[in-house]
């Protein structure tokens, strides 16, 4: 149901201060033309390029323990989460709110990344390794977490939480459908808690994620029609809550070709429809652009309501996708993967 | 028919007149000033450079207060409609 929301006296100010400061943070990102550079740079050199940038505090501080694709990744994912974090701290009242809110998706990450950890046996400190406390849990506890000895154990931790729904759906075999279910849990609450607001910063921040829900579910079209899964089977795996949610759902299980046309007119068809073939080879390729397009789309909002929710938004977005851009070069590096392989799923908006 | 008027009461509703064009003028850009004080600050936190401009487009507002200073001195010194009844 539409809700008329009315702006506030006084409510942008309380803007001013966050959003002139993730303008600043947003000219430290690293400009798009240095991933073809960092591409034909070696290991070493990618982490001597990211010294000179906003990752040197976490390179030097990390240099000691790891090395080479290693020191990389936990770099990028140490300095992901101060960032985060110390968005959510300097921001107010609405701001702050609307970042937790946001945020907490990296809770589900860590859990996911706990629970997966457990699955296939990895020691705590591997597990560790990989967790972004950039949510609501802090690292201290979720280091606690992957001390503990097993799934159910970590499952029982989040007891009385919102999360213990989603979670109670582990069966002990697959963890496929817990993880769907704490995406789908996720949204849930952020529609719930952020629509319950009735601010216009509400409205932007939930106008934006139901447009990143619509290209989540695009993207799992494309990788599940591709395949020729049932389309029953797709249904239940697309997130609820998105604006094109019945007309996507409509789309489940079409033949490819069908498919493609179909989606035709829609605003994101200009970003991918010279890739978006019936001979389509990997999807990733049309992931990576409607990435791109989800970044755009971020940023163009924000020009319409500069004091608000979304500039900030927007600069998640684009630390978010530099951070994974850095990583999948470095990771790409190691295993010798083809440059053109790797470009191709580097996103650039 | 004859302007019955206190000249003294009338000059003292021409004070008035003159204060409030400062002191409206005075809000106006202190409101406006918040908005881009804070941004500024914000920026400033991030690229310490930056003080510089944004000191000046935090200034910008305050030219309004002029406008303001400039009727206020104008209704008080210069534009005299009462010159005629007020005698000294």
């Amino acid at each position: 149901m539409p809700v008329l929301r009315l702006p506030k006296f006084g409510v942008p100010v309380k803007y001013a201060y966050i959003t002139g400061r993730v303008r600043a943070m947003k000219t430290k990102l690293i400009p798009a033309e240095m991933y073809p550079r960092m591409m034909s740079m070696d290991l070493s050199e990618i982490a001597r390029y990211l010294e000179e940038t906003q990752y040197k505090d976490e390179i030097d501080a990390l240099s000691k323990d790891y090395s080479g694709v290693e020191l990389i990744e936990h770099a990028t994912f140490a300095n992901l989460a101060k960032t985060f974090r110390k968005l959510e701290e300097v921001a107010i009242d609405e701001p702050s709110f609307l970042i937790l809110e946001y945020l907490r998706r990296w809770d589900v990450w860590n859990i996911k990344t706990l629970l997966r950890g457990k699955f296939y046996g990895a020691n705590d400190t591997e597990i560790a390794k990989h967790l972004v406390p950039a949510g609501e849990l802090s690292a201290e506890y979720l280091d606690e977490l992957a001390k503990k000895g097993s799934i159910s154990e970590i499952i029982s931790a989040f007891d009385g939480t919102d999360y213990a729904s989603a979670l109670a759906q582990y069966d002990g075999k697959n963890l496929a459908s817990l993880e769907n279910a704490l995406d789908k849990l996720y949204y849930f609450r952020l529609e719930r808690s952020v629509g319950g607001t009735l601010s216009v910063g509400g409205g932007l921040l939930l106008k934006y994620v139901r447009r990143e829900i619509d290209i989540k579910n695009l993207i799992t079209l494309f990788r599940m029609n591709k395949a020729g899964v049932d389309a029953a089977i797709i249904q239940e795996n697309l997130i609820p809550g998105g604006k094109l949610h019945d007309e996507l759902s409509r789309m489940a299980g079409q033949p490819f070709g069908e498919f493609l046309r179909s989606l035709e007119g829609y605003p994101f068809w200009s970003s991918i429809s010279d890739i978006a073939t019936v001979d389509l080879d990997a999807v990733s390729r049309i992931e990576a652009r409607l990435r791109a397009y989800l970044i755009r789309y971020a940023w163009a909002l924000s020009n319409y309501h500069p004091l608000s929710i979304l500039p900030v938004l927007g600069y998640m977005v684009s630390k978010e996708t530099e951070v994974s851009n850095i990583r999948k070069i470095a990771r790409g590096k190691d295993a010798g993967l083809p440059a053109e392989l790797v470009e191709e799923q580097v996103v650039v908006a | 028919m004859a302007v019955v008027a206190d000249a003294g009461s009338l000059y003292g509703l021409l004070a008035v007149g003159a204060g409030l064009a400062t002191g409206l003028a005075g809000i106006g850009a202190g409101m406006g000033e918040q908005g881009i004080g804070a941004a500024v600050v914000g920026v400033v936190a991030e690229e310490p450079g930056f003080l510089g401009k944004g000191l000046f487009l935090m200034l910008l507002p305050e030219t309004l207060i002029i406008f303001g200073l400039a009727v206020s001195l104008i209704l008080m010194f210069a534009w005299t409609p009462f010159a005629g009844i007020v005698t000294p």
